[in-house]
């Protein structure tokens, strides 16, 4: 059962009445996990997982310490406080230690859709039975997994304030392949409102690519224009907001570092054909109320025509630097600037280049540029005078997300979409358009399918 | 004989006396509120009888506790010091050949009975319309408790003592000239875990886990430039002890020193080089490209969806050559100081060990009872775990491990024998294909091994390579003296997603003419033959 507004104020303000120390924060959080997986054409494992946890941090004389449980008894919950200043009572002084929040007023947000929390197993069970039947009808083999979660929380401070948040998330994600191994597709989509879930869209689309990737070419690998479906840019890009963070900047390890100790704000890193912010009350992919430590979240522009216009400061290090907290990120939303442009006016503009569907396993390569490494996986094609000419093999990439959206890199900008990463399996989810990129850097060859 | 945590410590407490009882049974003491008060016993009959009364043919109750601190220091200040408990169980069913799974926090009988109840509700709407019903192979019953193997119990060791350990990491790399930020934490698991099965196995478990790490930061504010070094070190199936039999400090004194080396390093230019991997290296390099491949349930296309398939399909066993004929990878349970190490499996399958490429041939696979029955195995190798209660356990890896040269081979015999190579030490950034073809690794710090001899440093060094030929080109193997056992506190893999942790016992070991890419300049420098 997940906790209600008043069972959260509750059970922190039992938690903050046993705090002996000078300042704490404590919280509750509760979830609900309903879950299929399936593989094969098959029902693989399927459950449900209810869980809650308890957490407070004290500060006694500056000092910190932190305990959690997942009993919520109230003997439990007195041994956690008394953990957290046993701890805090020994350790040295947390310099970085910035009194709780007094009382916050909090625009709510809207991102809780009880069907979601409450989804019918049975519909569940036919839902994905009707997507086996078009695998089997299309002689694919189908592997996927739904999964529905709701949330519910609250926290509390000892100078008086109280922030309460709760929210759902239904995805499901199918990859399909030929009994042969030769082709692939996937596709994944997510929604806090399981009614505007298309489950069929996402199979068909799946099973699409899978039949249309078949007798894959290999091309050398290089530099090539690129247009990257939504899902690519969200593998990409999907916590791209989280990325501005001022103090690494100024402590000069990020690629938003200048000489100095300065920073790069104001200055014109990106293409000018699209805006990155943050937005709490997104209709389609609403936020949290509260951001960076428990401040009210607002809109937050990242970048503008361009212009790098903000990093992110948390509470602590606004401080020293004399700044206001930042009100975000909360969540990523990439916008044109001007007209979107559909993913078929991308291939028809198209002398030579590469249409990627999704990229898989990204990992840094070098922060000082912001470069990455990763493959594209389950669907590829070349893109030749306006038409998909080809399906082609996988590709390993290496390239910069900075150089990639900077300026005249940008070609064209597609109307954002609800799409989460695929190695997060949709847990979370952006606001991201398709992209035409000038120049993307393939650097070898994967025969994976 | 299986007990309850209270039961046991009354007995134990008479019969042996409290100075004889280990650390564990005082921690019970310790604990509050449900933990103590649950005869798990009676709560895995009750589950049990509810699941067959329901109609499950196969029925488990796991009921774990988890216990987790972990202090985080940056520089000269404590960012945080945590303590935390969870417990809970958890039921999985096996209805007319269709899994069901539930789980909860509330460890009542009240609540073992609902949720084993909502476990076979679930098997049963999904079986309506299951395709082919899920089999599994037999294992014996058995009933038996088991702790891992640990000196210091580290839920034993004051916070300030584990605060000073790592500060004194920092002040150790602070003092090098030209470091900026040092950032060290200490991470310590203990895993408390029950099974009961339906085939009548009772099992108790008790596992300690240990993850310090420490990252040093130089920075050329004049250029703005930075390097980073990470410990050499990996998470292990060990107690506190850890912190004593290995000089972290003085570790971190060389990795600062390093970092502010990495500052003025030359580039590396981009070719082929014969390699040579330190273990601290390449446990990452087996993980990905040895260990992965070889899970059972990626071949069968479980995992096709998420983590992926494999390059390896059960048509090839006995028959792929996957290295050299000096290449021997052993999956083993039961390895000292192995993360994936246990007694008993999540379904009551004996740890074991056993070759998956012996003598350079690909021979056998990671097995679970459900995965082992579909290529006829009467048996399975043990490989089923859960990260938590609330997760439904599926195909975990064993620990994987490259076997060492059976001579006394020294890691300088190895850099000996190249002329034109680099010596990479520690995990550095990795990336290879749902596959497990194609991959690409980088390290902490590279050296250049001229004329059989190491060098200077290099810097931006990444390798990119082909499983079976990277394989196929280790040409030597360091002895004994060389075998480390480093591994990964966090391997992700499945829906909903688990963590899993995982050791990887190595030699240094040598590479012929692996090709190198330079992280940092022009793009396609790292051009690899079309394969």
């Amino acid at each position: 059962m997940l906790f209600s507004e008043k069972d959260a104020k509750a059970l922190t303000d039992k938690i903050l009445s046993y705090v002996t120390a000078s300042d704490a924060i404590a919280s509750v959080g509760s979830d609900k996990l309903s879950h299929l997986r399936f593989a094969n054409n098959n029902f693989l494992t399927s459950g449900t997982r209810t869980a809650r946890t308890a957490n407070v941090t004290v500060w006694i004389d500056s000092k910190r310490g932190s305990a959690s449980t997942n009993d919520t008894d109230d003997e439990s919950l007195k041994a956690m406080v008394a953990q957290a200043e046993k701890i805090a009572r020994t350790a040295p002084i947390d310099r970085e230690y910035v009194p709780t929040l007094g009382k916050q007023t909090y625009k709510p947000v809207n991102g809780y859709v009880e069907a979601t929390a409450n989804l019918s197993l049975t519909d569940r069970a036919r839902s994905i039975s009707e997507i086996l039947g078009e695998c089997e009808k299309n002689k694919v083999i189908g592997a996927g997994f739904h999964s529905a979660r709701s949330q519910a929380g609250g926290s509390a401070t000892k100078n008086g304030n109280f922030d309460y948040d709760r929210s759902t998330n239904v995805s499901l994600s199918v990859t399909t392949r030929t009994p042969e191994g030769t082709s692939s597709g996937y596709f994944l989509r997510s929604h806090y409102d399981i009614g505007k879930l298309d489950t069929k869209r996402i199979a068909r689309e799946s099973i699409r690519k899978t039949i249309e990737g078949a007798n894959a070419r290999t091309i050398e690998p290089g530099t090539y224009t690129v247009i990257l479906e939504p899902q690519a840019v969200a593998d990409l890009l999907g916590n791209f907001s989280f990325t501005f963070n001022a103090r690494n900047a100024e402590e000069g390890r990020s690629v938003y570092s200048a000489p100095g100790g300065k920073t790069r704000v104001g200055e014109k890193i990106f293409d000018n054909k699209f805006t990155i912010y943050s937005d709490p009350w997104n209709a389609e992919v609403p936020g949290s109320q509260s951001a960076n430590g428990g401040i009210p979240a607002d809109r937050l522009v990242l970048v503008r025509n361009g212009v790098l216009e903000n990093l992110v400061y948390n509470r602590f290090w606004a401080k020293q630097k004399g700044k206001e907290p930042t009100p975000g990120p909360v969540n990523t939303i990439m916008e044109p600037n001007g007209p979107a442009t559909s993913l078929e006016e991308m291939i028809k503009s198209t002398d030579r280049g590469i249409l990627v569907s999704r990229f898989w396993y990204i990992r840094g390569t070098d922060p000082r540029t912001a470069s990455s490494t990763g493959l594209t996986r389950d669907g590829v094609w070349f893109v030749e005078n306006g038409k998909i000419a080809y399906p082609l093999k996988n590709f390993r990439f290496n390239q910069s997300v900075t150089q990639m959206l900077g300026p005249g890199n940008v070609l064209m900008i597609g109307k954002p979409e609800r799409v989460g990463g695929s190695e997060g399996g949709g847990a979370t989810a952006s606001l991201l358009p398709a992209l035409k990129l000038k120049a993307f850097n393939f650097t070898s060859q994967s025969e994976a399918v | 004989m299986s007990f309850s945590r209270r039961d046991f410590i009354k007995t134990a407490a008479i019969a042996l006396g409290a100075t004889s009882l280990p650390s564990w049974v005082y921690d019970a003491h310790a604990t509050t509120g449900a933990y103590l008060d649950v005869n798990k016993n009676n709560l895995a009959d009750a589950a049990l009888a509810t699941a067959k009364k329901l109609g499950a043919t196969y029925a488990d109750i796991r009921i774990n506790r988890y216990r987790l601190e972990a202090v985080n220091t940056r520089e000269r200040q404590v960012l945080n010091v945590s303590s935390g408990q969870n417990f809970g169980f958890g039921v999985r069913v096996l209805v007319k050949g269709t899994w069901g799974f539930a789980a909860s926090p509330i460890v009542t009988a009240d609540e073992v009975q609902r949720v084993t109840a909502e476990a076979v509700e679930i098997a049963k709407a999904n079986s309506a319309f299951q395709r082919k019903r899920i089999e599994l192979v037999p294992t014996p019953k058995v009933v038996t408790s088991w702790k891992s193997s640990f000196q210091k119990d580290p839920f034993d060791v004051p916070a300030e003592d584990k605060v000073a350990a790592l500060l004194r990491i920092n002040e150790a790399a602070l003092a090098v000239k030209g470091v900026n930020f040092v950032n060290s934490s200490m991470a310590w698991v203990n895993e408390q875990k029950f099974l009961a099965t339906s085939d009548g196995s009772r099992i108790e478990q008790y596992i300690i886990r240990g993850n310090p790490s420490f990252t040093v930061t130089a920075v050329d504010r004049s250029s703005g430039d930075f390097q980073s070094v990470n410990t050499l070190r990996e998470g292990q199936a060990i107690g506190y002890e850890y912190m004593s039999n290995h000089d972290w400090a003085g570790e971190a004194t060389t990795a600062a020193e390093h970092a502010v080396m990495k500052l003025k390093a030359k580039a590396v230019a981009p070719g082929k080089y014969d390699l040579v991997l330190h273990p601290s290296h390449l446990f990452l390099t087996i993980h990905e490209s040895v260990g992965h491949p070889t899970e059972l349930d990626r071949a069968l296309l479980w995992e096709a969806n998420y983590a992926g398939t494999s390059f390896l399909t059960p048509e090839k066993t006995g028959k792929l050559q996957f290295g050299s004929k000096i290449v021997n990878f052993v999956a083993d349970r039961t390895q000292p100081l192995g993360l994936a190490s246990v007694a008993y499996d999540d379904e009551a399958v004996p740890g074991q060990q056993w070759h998956l490429v012996k003598d350079g041939t690909f021979v056998d696979w990671q097995t679970t009872r459900d995965t082992a029955k579909l290529v006829g195995r009467d048996k399975s190798y043990g490989c089923l775990h859960a990260d938590s209660w609330g997760s439904v356990p599926f195909p975990r890896m064993p620990n994987v491990s490259l076997e060492p040269a059976k001579e006394n081979v020294s890691q300088d015999d190895l850099i000996a024998g190249v002329d034109n190579g680099i010596l990479i030490y520690g995990r550095g950034s990795y990336s290879i294909d749902q596959q497990r073809y194609n991959f690409q690794f980088g390290g902490q710090t590279f050296w250049e091994i001229r004329n059989g001899k190491v060098g200077g440093m290099l810097r931006d060094v990444a390798y990119q390579s082909r499983t079976t030929d990277f394989w196929g080109a280790c040409d030597a193997l360091g002895g004994r003296s060389t075998y480390e056992v480093p591994g990964s506190f966090n391997d992700g893999k499945g829906e909903p997603g688990q963590s899993n942790a995982v050791s990887h016992g190595c030699p240094s070991a040598r590479f012929r003419q692996i090709n190198v890419l330079n992280t940092a300049s022009s793009p396609n420098a790292g051009q690899m033959e079309d394969h």
